[in-house]
């Protein structure tokens, strides 16, 4: 029981990233690296205001909006300057290592003992202490997923959309495609500064190395939820990463438990992770390969 | 003037050698012009609607836009006065969007803001729109348009083209991937929409026939010039073998399009 608590608290914090993923990835179709930058600049920004007096939640925004700013880079430099998408991407990751580095003046900051946006938010909240870091963190993550469903219902949502699957029409109707990618990013790099903020606000610390493997997470996340929901929409698509996002934490936790036993140690877990992910890159080929044989 | 080219000049470079796709074209049309333009592959026809479009500019030479010189600015902000139709039914709608969701997208063409893109009275004006194309896409609006044949797609993008009434409407070959059916019911969707909206439409085509019997004017491009024009009763009573004459003497003789037409008028 408590591994599955432990297991949706932290499927919703690291959802915030996953639905930041599914942005930049699915709607945008750019492969943006940027966000293992990203998602440690949210923990490490965060940490290092809160360590200096500031107000959890005011932290936590800040972290969102530096995440924006350091990914309207990345897509500045891709769309504006031609610099290949992957590259800008992978340029973004690195300058962001020495920031965070520079931000927090050391390779780990704790945070024990201090206020903290999750716990502060569960509270709050009406609910029995065990579930209550739960129901923060949902909170979170659905009223995030909510607001973006409603944006891409929006004129500008719907460009950005369309922007992924058809850069050529957008401007056709008016609008600039690149700007689109840079908005498009913002909004992603937001969401998974925010996730990084929560999650060091979380586990209490900040590390410079937990943003290694970001990507592939919130990959896997996106691709587990599509595979069990078939989304057809935007609302399903955003569910479905939230969802992945829990059964992969989940997958993680029982892997760490029970991983022992079968001679699995935790620095396996990203060789896991990138196993899945790679598994359900290559099986939609595969059948596609297996018919054609059949047929 | 609805639309006015002077002395426009495009080249590219190839490897190897460089290509004069347009050289010193020079073009105007009234408000509601009807204007047909012909060649063979490579005569400049889709540069010289890249160049109304803005998304080529031209190295030498001017664009103007219902009075305005546009010639340096992009393509999205010059979309409020140019719609345009591709040929391959892909380019012209968002696949992963339904099929209100495209008009919604077409109907605004500058800012985008926080408004919501569906609402009832517009659904409405839409349900409306596409009940005149006559293919039940009414029924059809909450669908994913990449769901839609070839000839539905080309019918949606026609409209969506038109909706936001521009003062100029590019047709680039856009029926010439469809089967003869759909190609029929498409022009006719375009005839019908372009007669409301009084849009000034240059329409690019490789039929002959068509660019006879549409239009107003008949444009003939030849390795980036303009080699023929004629309009009024002069192009009202010219055949297509007279064309086919027309070129003969005018040294195009190598070409597909000639062919082609030969063809048609043999059989």
């Amino acid at each position: 029981m408590a591994l599955l608590v432990h297991a949706l608290e932290q499927g919703f914090l690291y959802g915030l990233m996953a639905l930041g993923v599914y942005i930049s990835f699915r709607v945008l179709r750019f492969p943006d690296l940027s966000v293992d930058g990203t998602f440690p600049l949210g923990a490490s920004l965060a940490a290092s205001l809160i360590v200096s007096g500031w107000s959890p939640f005011a932290a936590s925004i800040a972290a969102a909006g530096a995440g924006a700013v350091a990914c309207a880079f990345t897509g500045t430099l891709s769309s504006r300057f031609r610099v290949q998408g992957l590259l800008a991407g992978v340029l973004t990751m690195i300058m962001l290592y020495s920031l965070n580095l520079r931000i927090m003046g050391r390779p780990n900051l704790p945070l024990l003992g201090r206020p903290s946006a999750v716990s502060a938010t569960a509270n709050w909240l009406p609910i029995p202490s065990g579930w209550a870091v739960l129901a923060a963190a949902g909170l979170a993550a659905v009223a995030a997923k909510l607001l973006l469903d409603l944006f891409f219902r929006t004129e500008l949502g719907l460009t950005l959309r369309a922007a992924g699957g058809n850069p050529r029409l957008v401007q056709a109707y008016g609008a600039d495609p690149k700007n689109m990618v840079v908005l498009g990013l913002a909004v992603s790099n937001g969401l998974v500064a925010l996730s990084g903020a929560l999650v060091a606000q979380y586990s209490g610390f900040a590390d410079v190395n937990m943003g290694v493997g970001t990507i592939v997470a919130g990959l896997a996340a996106v691709i587990v939820g599509e595979m069990i929901l078939r989304p057809r929409s935007v609302a399903w698509a955003t569910g479905a990463a939230l969802l992945g996002s829990c059964l992969y934490r989940g997958a993680i936790l029982v892997a760490l438990r029970y991983g022992g036993a079968l001679g699995f140690t935790p620095s396996d877990l990203k060789l896991l992770t990138a196993l899945v992910v790679l598994a359900a890159l290559v099986a939609p080929v595969v059948r596609g390969k297996l018919k054609r044989e059949e047929a | 003037m609805s639309l006015k080219l002077e002395g426009i000049c495009k080249s590219f470079s190839l490897p190897g050698q460089r290509v004069h796709a347009l050289s010193n074209v020079s073009l105007s049309a009234d408000p509601e012009e009807f204007i047909t333009v012909i060649g063979s592959n490579g005569a400049g026809k889709s540069t010289l609607l890249d160049i109304v479009a803005g998304v080529r500019h031209p190295d030498k030479g001017r664009v103007q836009i219902a009075g305005r010189d546009v010639t340096s600015r992009p393509a999205h902000r010059r979309a409020r006065w140019v719609g345009r139709v591709f040929q391959d039914p892909l380019q012209g709608t968002v696949p992963d969007l339904t099929v209100e969701e495209n008009l919604a997208l077409a109907c605004k063409k500058g800012r985008r803001g926080l408004r919501f893109a569906l609402g009832r009275r517009r659904r409405h004006l839409w349900a409306d729109a596409l009940s005149r194309l006559d293919m039940s896409l009414e029924r059809r609006a909450q669908e994913l348009s990449g769901h839609l044949s070839g000839g539905e797609r080309q019918a949606l993008t026609v409209l969506m083209a038109t909706m936001a009434r521009p003062e100029i409407l590019l047709l680039d070959e856009h029926t010439a991937a469809l089967d003869p059916a759909n190609a029929d019911r498409v022009l006719r969707i375009t005839q019908d929409l372009v007669g409301e909206g009084g849009m000034t439409t240059l329409m690019v085509t490789h039929r002959m026939d068509q660019a006879l019997c549409l239009g107003s004017r008949l444009i003939m491009l030849h390795a980036g010039e303009i080699l023929l024009e004629v309009a009024g009763e002069a192009k009202s009573s010219l055949q297509v073998t007279d064309l086919v004459r027309l070129f003969h003497r005018r040294g195009v003789s190598d070409d597909a399009l000639l062919l082609e037409a030969t063809e048609k008028t043999r059989g």
